[in-house]
């Protein structure tokens, strides 16, 4: 059985717990640290799921993190007015793992407005240099959406099996 | 009216009651049509009131979305699709006659062309039979009822054919072979949606589409919705014939209400939907297959209809540029899965090639079909590490329509 390890991050209240909790087959503990919920797949490999705090005090954390992770989700709130800023900011801070992952951006919120598009994210990705990231709109409440969020990040880092 | 053999099947018949209806079919007319195997068939005939009536009438339009069905009743007015065609018990030979060319009028001009040259109809077994009996002589359409675990197997199974359709992997060498792999999506309502949205944008107004019912769709640019006024088969069974001049596009007045019961949806998840069933697992036509293909930016998959593969079709397109063929190849899937996704994101521009295209005759290269750009902001991990992963997060994703 293997153990793989998804890191979740972005800016406090764009649903970095709610969506591990809406993924997670375990329940969240209260009070804890760090948000960690794990999937089990059919296969009986287990995918865990970690939350960085998300105010930048708790930065000097994140690269512990992301020791041993094969994967950055990032959530970005759309309703934010300054959701760009945001995203350049986690993306310098996780600059050297996604370099050397995958990361998936999550846009929440979408439907309290704020003017963006995804595919205002997608530009800002591409001239930062991260080249065709997945960016979805989610629902951090929905299962769907964030499994599918994760799916898109493995595909990324490895869509071709092995022969 | 060209006297097309049309190849008809049945749901439900026993030996007795097939014997009566191919009776009943050698009087329809000389060659008008023969009763073929589920597979291999035109049109299917299928009686509504008995008990499975209803659940044959959805698996069979579910595993043949596009193809034509001939429904009897005694009480007709469902009227469920474009595509069904409703007699009335107890069904005469004209009334039968009448839904045959109802048929021919449906169908593709190259399935018709198939039909061609077929055998003639059953030969006659009986005396003069000049109504299919009703359903009390068709008792067999009540007891034999095909396998309900079997027949919903095989539904599940062939749910992904609503999206990728079931071509087989065609012989990209091979002229005429690779000949059937192209649609022209001008001809499909994706053509004309395509159209009366840009016609919008021009002339900042809603411009709505009808069809011999009505309106069918009210396009708004302004507000990237649409309002559907058909059921979601309805809709599906209209975008996967070509248009011929039924569908056309008017100006939206600006004090018309809505279609009665529409919900609004995207504009971008409408085009997704129309382009996947319009292609049916091709590519539109003067797609090059041997053009490295770069993926600009990532279809919101978490709002659109993900086809099988998509994730990781898109996964390789994002690292590296590669052609049609060779992403089929590489990743080990059917072509139509490919070229499926392909189209839908071509219509939502989220592809572009990357090269000047090969000449159709150059021989490819050897060597590796995946090869990464040395400065691509990825770095390539091992290969197959997550592919058992991969696909396992949700479970079967056969007909996966997400909300819009």
């Amino acid at each position: 059985m293997s153990h793989s390890k998804i890191l979740f991050g972005g800016p406090p209240g764009a649903g970095k717990t709610t969506a591990i909790s809406a993924a997670s087959d375990i329940a969240l503990l209260d009070n804890a640290a760090v948000d960690h919920g794990t999937i089990t797949l059919d296969d009986g490999n287990t995918l865990h799921l970690y939350g960085t705090p998300g105010q930048a005090r708790f930065d000097f954390m994140w690269e512990q993190l992301t020791e041993g992770a094969i994967a950055l989700i990032l959530l970005i709130d759309n309703s934010q007015p300054d959701a760009l800023g945001q995203l350049h900011f986690h993306l310098g801070a996780f600059s050297h793992f996604i370099r050397s992952s995958a990361v998936a951006v999550g846009i929440t919120h979408c439907d309290l407005g704020g003017g963006l598009r995804l595919g205002d994210y997608q530009a800002e990705l591409q001239l930062a240099g991260f080249g065709c990231v997945p960016v979805f709109a989610v629902d951090p409440r929905s299962k769907r959406d964030v499994c599918l969020l994760i799916e898109a990040a493995l595909s990324v880092l490895d869509p071709v099996p092995q022969a | 009216m060209t006297a097309t053999t049309l190849r008809l099947c049945h749901s439900g018949m026993d030996n007795r009651a097939l014997y009566a209806f191919e009776i009943f079919l050698s009087r329809v007319g000389p060659g008008a049509c023969r009763i073929a195997s589920e597979d291999a068939a035109d049109v299917a005939f299928i009686d509504v009131d008995n008990d499975l009536g209803p659940y044959l009438l959805a698996g069979h339009r579910m595993l043949y979305p596009t193809r034509p069905l001939i429904v009897t009743s005694q009480a007709p007015g469902r009227q469920p699709d474009p595509l069904t065609i409703e007699v009335t018990k107890p069904v005469g030979l004209a009334a039968f006659s009448a839904a045959l060319d109802k048929v021919r009028g449906l169908l593709p001009v190259a399935d018709l062309a198939d039909s061609l040259g077929l055998p003639d109809a059953a030969d006659e077994r009986g005396g003069p039979v000049d109504t299919i009996p009703d359903e009390s002589a068709f008792e067999a359409l009540r007891s034999p009822a095909p396998d309900p675990v079997s027949l919903l197997r095989r539904i599940d199974a062939r749910m992904a054919t609503l999206h990728v359709g079931s071509l087989p992997d065609a012989d990209l060498d091979d002229p005429v072979a690779r000949a059937g792999i192209y649609y022209a999506p001008e001809h499909f309502l994706q053509g004309l949606v395509a159209r009366a949205i840009s016609h919008a944008r021009e002339i900042g107004r809603p411009v709505r589409i009808d069809d011999a019912s009505g309106t069918a769709l009210v396009l708004d640019p302004r507000k990237g919705q649409a309002w559907t006024a058909r059921s979601p088969n309805a809709l599906r069974a209209l975008a996967q014939l070509p248009t011929r001049g039924t569908l056309h596009m008017a100006r939206q007045a600006p004090d018309a209400a809505f279609p009665q019961g529409a919900g609004p949806r995207t504009l971008e998840g409408l085009e997704w939907d129309l382009a996947l069933w319009a292609s049916r697992g091709r590519l539109p036509q003067g797609t090059n297959v041997d053009h490295p293909i770069r993926l600009k930016s990532w279809p919101n998959l978490t709002r659109l209809a993900v086809p099988p593969e998509a994730m990781r079709i898109a996964g390789l397109w994002s690292r590296s540029s590669l052609s049609l063929r060779d992403t089929a190849h590489a990743l080990g899937i059917p072509q139509r899965y490919v070229f499926a996704f392909y189209s839908a994101c071509s219509a939502l521009g989220h592809v572009e090639p990357t090269v000047t295209p090969p000449t159709a005759a150059a021989p490819r290269p050897p060597g590796p079909l995946l090869t990464l750009p040395s400065d691509g902001p990825m770095v390539q991990p091992p290969r197959g590490r997550f592919k058992r992963l991969l696909g396992k997060l949700l479970g079967p994703r056969p007909d996966d329509i997400a909300p819009d």
